[in-house]
């Protein structure tokens, strides 16, 4: 195509204007990534780093610490999003009904976890779970055993899966409220007058209506799960004996707790990646419009 | 089948707000009642009553012979098709259309029949398997009535269906309805402003105004005879003209108009020497001959091909609106002779009622 000069000088000026946005992308997305991808295949500790191929990724298969953060990822992952989701539409949806009372007390009482300081809510959530805290004198005024919230495997997960949902089931519900509100009242009128069942209208109508967000919060949270950090490492440390350490706990760990072992790291961050594109693959495929 | 509808002293009150102010209204099986008035009288609160959407304030509501006041929507008998169609956007117009029958107990083959009847009487067939997204207005709002009929109410009732719809498809649209209404043969109960719709479709109009009723009539009554000033102005387009006048040695003086005087309609009951009243003449009413006549100086004039109207005053006076059939040599500062029919005229007394 012929360039008239208006157009190079056009050409340059568009340039000149997206340059700096270029660079910093450039510098600090573009270059780690590929940096990363690179580390990912050297072996050895510290400085001392040499090429090593796939042997990284061998060594994922046979580390019992990576596969119990895996496991442990996928039981977060897998129990807490559905629950999550659930509960973030059963909100929304009562907050949407007039009839509801006090639905902005409610709605900024819901949302307010997620805004709420990372450092104060799990100083909360540990002071609720000790040996003698809240949750212990409930469950015991109840005639329920004495827990040790955080010492036992199993109540250590559930502590954590309480937390994250607590935190940010209101976040979710704010674009399900939005969905909602952008529904025309009359359909539900219609399907008022035509004698369609309230929890017909809740599976029929409402969630097939909310498909899009509902993909697009459920992919979110499952990478927000996948990239669990804060609510472990504050609360539990990922113990009691790696009880719920994470994938990203054990990055951290790799790179910054023992002995920097930053080419293992970089595979086990990558392990997140596949995960997330497999996982969002699956989930599209899942809503995908069926004709 | 189809049922009658009555509401005996029917209110609403949104707290201390009171929209429908008591309205007694009788509604025959088979009949086709259209509510007219201006925006926020209280047209589709109503009709939203009827439907159960809304809760009743006071007063009674039947269909049928029951008493439907604390009814459930689905179990009034009726099917409601709404402005914005109302359509489940995720499903194709076989499922928008068969949908609650699935909830009402109706087995699949049967379901099956109903709907391709009614896509038959409404001319789906080629679209049964499309999304709402990938219909035209007018098919929409065809599917939305589809899902209607398949339910077999007793009674329909229609917020403004066609106002979402360019003129040409309303008009349309609007011969289907009425032929719809007379092959299903039910009770219709239809909202609109459209002056032309309520004329066309109606077999009883009813003006509202302030959430009270002005008058109910079939549409001739309310064009020919109405009761008041409002619904003498709100009936026909364009409006009726309305000149103040006052009652001197049996003729009417024009007060606005310099003082001309036109003969006094033929009335019942004559209004009194030196009372103030109203006189409306359509603007269709006037003609090349007649024994009134209004000399006016013409402002603008409006060619439609088939029909011209003309606006002229009298200096100081309200603009006055004159249907001329064929009278194309008009122009803008021509004074002309409006000549109507006194027998043709309607006076209204000081508080808007009809001096009949
Ligand atoms: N939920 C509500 N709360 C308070 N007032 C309301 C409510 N709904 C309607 N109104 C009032 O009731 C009156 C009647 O409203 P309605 O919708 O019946 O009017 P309408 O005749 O259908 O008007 P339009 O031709 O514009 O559709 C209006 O003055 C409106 O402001
Ligand atoms: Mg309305």
């Amino acid at each position: 195509m012929a360039q008239t000069r208006l157009g190079r000088a056009e050409n340059r000026a568009g340039w000149a204007f997206v340059m700096p946005a270029l660079v910093l992308v450039g510098i600090f997305m573009i270059y780690p990534i590929l940096w990363s991808l690179w580390m990912s295949l050297q072996t050895g500790r510290g400085m001392t780093t040499s090429f090593g191929g796939l042997a990284n990724i061998q060594r994922l298969f046979a580390d019992p610490i990576f596969l119990t953060a895996l496991s442990n990822t996928m039981i977060f992952l897998a129990i807490q999003v559905p629950i999550m989701i659930m509960l973030a539409l059963v909100f929304a949806v009562m907050l949407n009904d007039p009839k509801t009372k006090f639905r902005g007390l409610f709605r900024t009482a819901i949302f307010l976890p997620a805004v709420t300081s990372l450092v104060a809510y799990s100083i909360l959530f540990k002071s609720i779970f000790s040996n003698d805290g809240l949750a212990t004198t409930i469950v015991t005024f109840f005639g329920g055993p004495e827990i040790s919230w955080l010492g036992e495997p199993f109540w250590a997960k559930v502590v954590i899966i309480l937390a994250i949902t607590w935190r940010w089931t209101g976040y979710n519900m704010i674009f399900y409220l939005a969905a909602l509100q952008n529904i025309d009242r009359s359909i539900y009128e219609a399907a008022r007058i035509d004698g369609v069942p309230a929890r017909a209208q809740f599976f029929r109508i409402t969630i097939p209506m909310l498909k899009p967000v509902i993909l697009f919060t459920t992919i979110i949270s499952t990478i927000g799960t996948l990239q669990l950090f804060d609510e472990v490492q504050n609360i539990t440390q990922g113990g009691p004996s790696n009880a719920t350490l994470t994938l990203s706990q054990y990055i951290f760990n790799l790179t910054f707790r023992f002995m920097p072992s930053y080419g293992y790291a970089a595979t086990v961050s990558y392990v997140i990646v596949v995960l997330v594109a497999v996982l969002s693959v699956i989930q599209f495929w899942i809503a995908r419009d069926r004709k | 089948m189809s049922a009658g509808v009555r509401l005996e002293g029917l209110r609403k009150s949104y707290g201390a707000v009171e929209v429908i102010r008591g309205v007694d209204l009788d509604i025959e099986p088979q009949e086709f009642v259209v509510f007219v008035g201006p925006s926020g009288c209280g047209k589709s609160t109503l009709l939203r009553m009827i439907a159960g959407l809304e809760e009743i304030t006071g007063g009674d509501l039947y269909i049928g012979e029951r008493r439907m006041n604390d009814t459930d929507a689905s179990r009034r008998g009726i099917a409601m098709v709404f402005q914005s169609y109302a359509l489940y956007p995720h499903m194709t117009v076989r499922e928008n259309m068969g949908f609650a029958l699935k909830y009402a107990g109706v087995k699949k083959p049967e379901i099956k029949a109903q709907v391709d009847e009614a896509a038959r009487i409404l001319g789906l067939d080629q679209l049964m398997d499309r999304r709402p997204k990938d219909l035209s207005g007018g098919q929409r709002q065809r599917v939305a009535i589809g899902r209607a009929i398949v339910r077999h109410p007793e009674v329909f009732l229609f917020d403004e269906p066609l106002s979402n719809l360019d003129a040409e498809l309303r008009v349309q649209m609007r011969i289907e309805i009425a032929r719809l209404h007379s092959e299903l043969k039910s009770t219709i109960v239809y909202v609109t402003h459209d002056q032309v719709e309520a004329m066309t479709l109606a077999d009883k109009i009813v003006v509202l105004r302030d959430g009270r009723i002005e008058q109910v009539g079939t549409p001739l009554d309310l064009y020919d005879d109405p009761d008041n000033l409002f619904v003498a102005g709100f009936i026909g387009s364009p409006k009726m003209n309305f000149l103040p006048a006052e009652l001197s040695g049996g003729a009417l003086t024009l007060v606005e108009h310099g003082g001309q005087t036109v003969p006094l309609p033929p009335l019942g009951r004559a209004p009194q020497e030196g009372e103030r009243v109203t006189l409306g003449i359509r603007p269709e009413h006037f003609r090349k001959e007649g024994s009134a006549a209004l000399e006016v100086d013409v402002e603008i004039v409006e060619n439609l091909g088939g029909e011209t109207y003309v606006y002229a005053r009298q200096a100081g006076s309200d603009v006055l609106t004159i249907a001329t059939g064929g009278a194309r040599g008009l122009r803008q500062g021509d004074r002309m002779t409006a000549r109507f029919d006194p027998s043709d005229a309607l006076l209204f007394n000081r508080e808007g009622l009809r001096i009949r």
